[in-house]
């Protein structure tokens, strides 16, 4: 007996009874739909991270006052011991490392804004540096990046967001228009190319300002963020070392204390990014799990039926020259069978929603094309494994006794 | 046409070879026999039954006969082989190759079509696809119903299961066609359809057990082995056979 033949007679079971196969099948269904997709999401996630979560590239990297925390204590412990970074750490990188290739700082605020009668509110203010579009390129819409001369005097001049061209300028051309922050009169001379939004969060709605400019209008007590551009074909580490080395002198730090700056880098996020997402993943395929363990006992169940209901043909089958081992066999693949069935639904019901969610929800979804492999293997280790039993039963049954039963 | 009984004995090939054979069960406490030392010798295109009441042991010498039980003394050689210390996976094989089984509640597969439920011992005979249809074909053709080859049991009169489960224990050319009560649950018209059927194929000379507990069934075989408290009680050629396909014009 083959295993067609199998595949065949296990159908065909299943057509017999088609409203209960499908309710035996709903654990497995929700199961494997389930994890892929949450691993449909968490691809798609990771890859809209990856895209877009940093703004800087590889070969950069980012000194802040706290760097990435990821947890309260240190935050405490960072918020107690860390420095501000001034504009003069950065002029120092900037001299003392040959290992730094370009050094610019930026420093934020939290800011309305105002054009006639429009406001905006909470804005991102950034006083940059000019040489930062160096490091950190913004892709300019329509004229030009803030330059050297004009954060030299303080010049009041901006570089828009997306949103703000929007929701101030609607259909005017924003160039040589003016706008106003804290009462004072800007001129937009540039604008950027809209980035979309991050988890429902525009990333289209800052301004920059001269470094110069911004000092003079907030003050320089705030911290500032120095990029750095490493030394092409040097390792970032060394870059970074240096500068590390250049900050805790500055900073007056013995031997065994700690940076009291963290640095950033596009890899630090996406590692940040990708342990967060590790964690989820444990989360769901714990949940996952249990679902299709219980999928897969309620299988066991189903087929525990089957053989009590079948004992009469187990008995016909055996008595013309089925042997034990082709009896256990057809069980087999009629379990595997279902269990499959389960698995195809399931990858189906997957694909349906990672659809609607990418297409509905903020959300980036994306299908990974091995989920319908994964979705096949576990269904065949469920069925497998939760269908031994009744075909270990099954084979097991005296003919004499099966062809007697009703 | 006339079918000539063979002489039971003499030049004919032996294929059942039963000496002093028992088979004991145990209830409990105490053991049944439900076989005390039963001899019996068949030859190769012999039509005979197994009468006996119920509780005689005649089911359970059935069983031992087919190769789905094994006795618990005694020897059994059938078709030249001894099979009475057989393993279950080796007397599937006996089972498939050398009896065919009739069954009095007919047992077909519900869901599988005529046709299928004849292929199914060639399945497990590992005979490839092709000439297993050609073989269940001609099965069906022998039992004159290759036209509902198509249809489903629950298609099939009571008389037409029969003959498909006859064709069924055909198919695999057994040594021997065991059939249980094969007429117990048809009226007496289609019973006597069935048992033309076995005359013309005992003409044919194929080798027919049937057991029943009905005289009028076993009147008409050539040889009546009544069974009785775990003994052959007796053993004897009919003298009178009721011809089937006589009394049926």
């Amino acid at each position: 007996m083959n295993f067609l033949e199998g595949i065949r007679i296990a159908l065909g079971a299943i057509r017999a009874n088609l409203l209960r196969s499908f309710l035996t099948l709903l654990g497995i269904i929700i199961g494997t739909s389930a994890i892929i997709s949450v691993i449909a999401i968490i691809n798609g996630l990771n890859l809209y991270v990856a895209e877009n979560l940093s703004n800087f590239g590889p070969g950069v990297y980012v000194i802040t006052k706290f760097g990435i925390i990821s947890n309260h204590e240190d935050f405490l412990d960072a918020l107690r011991r860390n420095h501000d970074l001034r504009y003069e750490d950065a002029r120092a990188i900037a001299e003392n490392c040959e290992l730094a290739e370009r050094v610019a700082v930026e420093v934020h605020s939290t800011q309305d804004l105002r054009r006639g009668a429009e406001v905006v509110r909470d804005v991102d203010v950034g006083g940059i540096d000019p040489g930062i579009v160096d490091i950190e390129p913004y892709e300019v819409d329509q004229g030009r990046n803030i330059d050297e001369d004009e954060n030299a005097r303080s010049a009041k001049v901006c570089f828009i967001g997306n949103d703000l061209v929007e929701n101030l300028f609607g259909t005017i051309d924003p160039i040589g228009k003016t706008l106003h922050l804290k009462n004072q009169e800007f001129e937009v001379v540039g604008t950027a190319k809209k980035k979309g939004s991050v988890f429902g969060m525009s990333r289209d709605n800052f301004i920059k300002i001269p470094f110069n400019t911004f000092c003079k209008m907030f003050g320089s007590q705030r911290s500032v963020n120095i990029s750095v551009k490493g030394l092409p074909g040097v390792p970032l580490e060394e870059s970074m070392d240096q500068a590390r080395a250049v900050l805790r002198a500055r900073h007056h730090l013995r031997y065994a204390d700690d940076d009291d700056f963290g640095i950033v880098t596009a890899d630090g996020v996406n590692n940040l990014w990708k342990s967060l997402t590790a964690t989820i993943f444990l989360v769901a395929i714990f949940v996952v799990g249990i679902s299709l363990v219980v999928g897969g006992i309620v299988i066991m169940n189903i087929m525990l039926v089957s053989v009590i209901e079948r004992t009469r043909e187990i008995g016909v089958r055996k008595a013309i020259g089925a042997r034990n081992r082709d009896i256990r066999l057809q069980f087999l693949v009629e379990s595997v069978t279902l269990s499959c069935l389960g698995g195809g639904l399931g990858v189906t019901a997957a694909f349906v929603f990672s659809w609607l969610i990418r297409t509905y929800s903020p959300l980036p979804t994306r299908f990974p094309l091995w989920a319908p492999l994964l979705a096949f293997g576990i269904s065949v280790v469920i069925g497998v494994f939760f269908g031994l039993q009744p075909a270990r039963k099954a084979a097991g049954l005296n003919p004499i006794e099966a062809l007697r039963s009703e | 046409m006339s079918a000539s009984p063979p002489a039971a004995g003499g030049e004919q090939r032996l294929l059942i070879d039963i000496v002093d054979l028992w088979k004991t069960y145990q209830m409990g406490e105490s053991e049944v026999h439900a076989l005390r030392g039963v001899d019996l010798q068949v030859h190769d295109g012999e039509y005979l039954a197994i009468m006996g009441p119920s509780g005689s042991g005649k089911s359970t010498l059935m069983n031992l006969i087919g190769c789905l039980d094994t006795p618990s003394r005694g020897s059994y050689v059938l078709n030249g082989r001894a099979v009475g210390q057989l393993d279950e996976d080796e007397l599937a094989r006996i089972r498939n190759r050398e009896i065919g089984f009739v069954f009095q509640t007919f047992n077909l597969l519900a869901r599988a079509s005529a046709l299928q439920n004849v292929e199914l011992p060639l399945i497990y005979a590992g005979v490839p696809l092709a000439e297993r249809r050609a073989r269940a074909e001609e099965a069906l053709q022998q039992v004159d119903l290759l036209d509902r080859a198509k249809h489903h049991p629950n298609q099939l009169s009571g008389g037409q299961r029969q003959r498909v489960a006859i064709a069924r224990a055909l198919v695999t050319r057994p040594s021997i066609l065991l059939a249980d009560e094969p007429t117990g649950n048809l009226d007496s018209v289609t019973s006597r359809e069935i048992m033309v059927l076995f005359e013309r194929l005992h003409a044919l000379g194929n080798t027919i057990l049937l057991v029943t507990h009905e005289h009028d069934i076993a009147a008409h075989t050539c040889r009546i082995v009544s069974v009785r408290d775990g003994r052959v009680a007796a053993d004897e050629p009919v003298a009178q056979r009721t011809l089937a396909h006589a009394s049926a014009s």
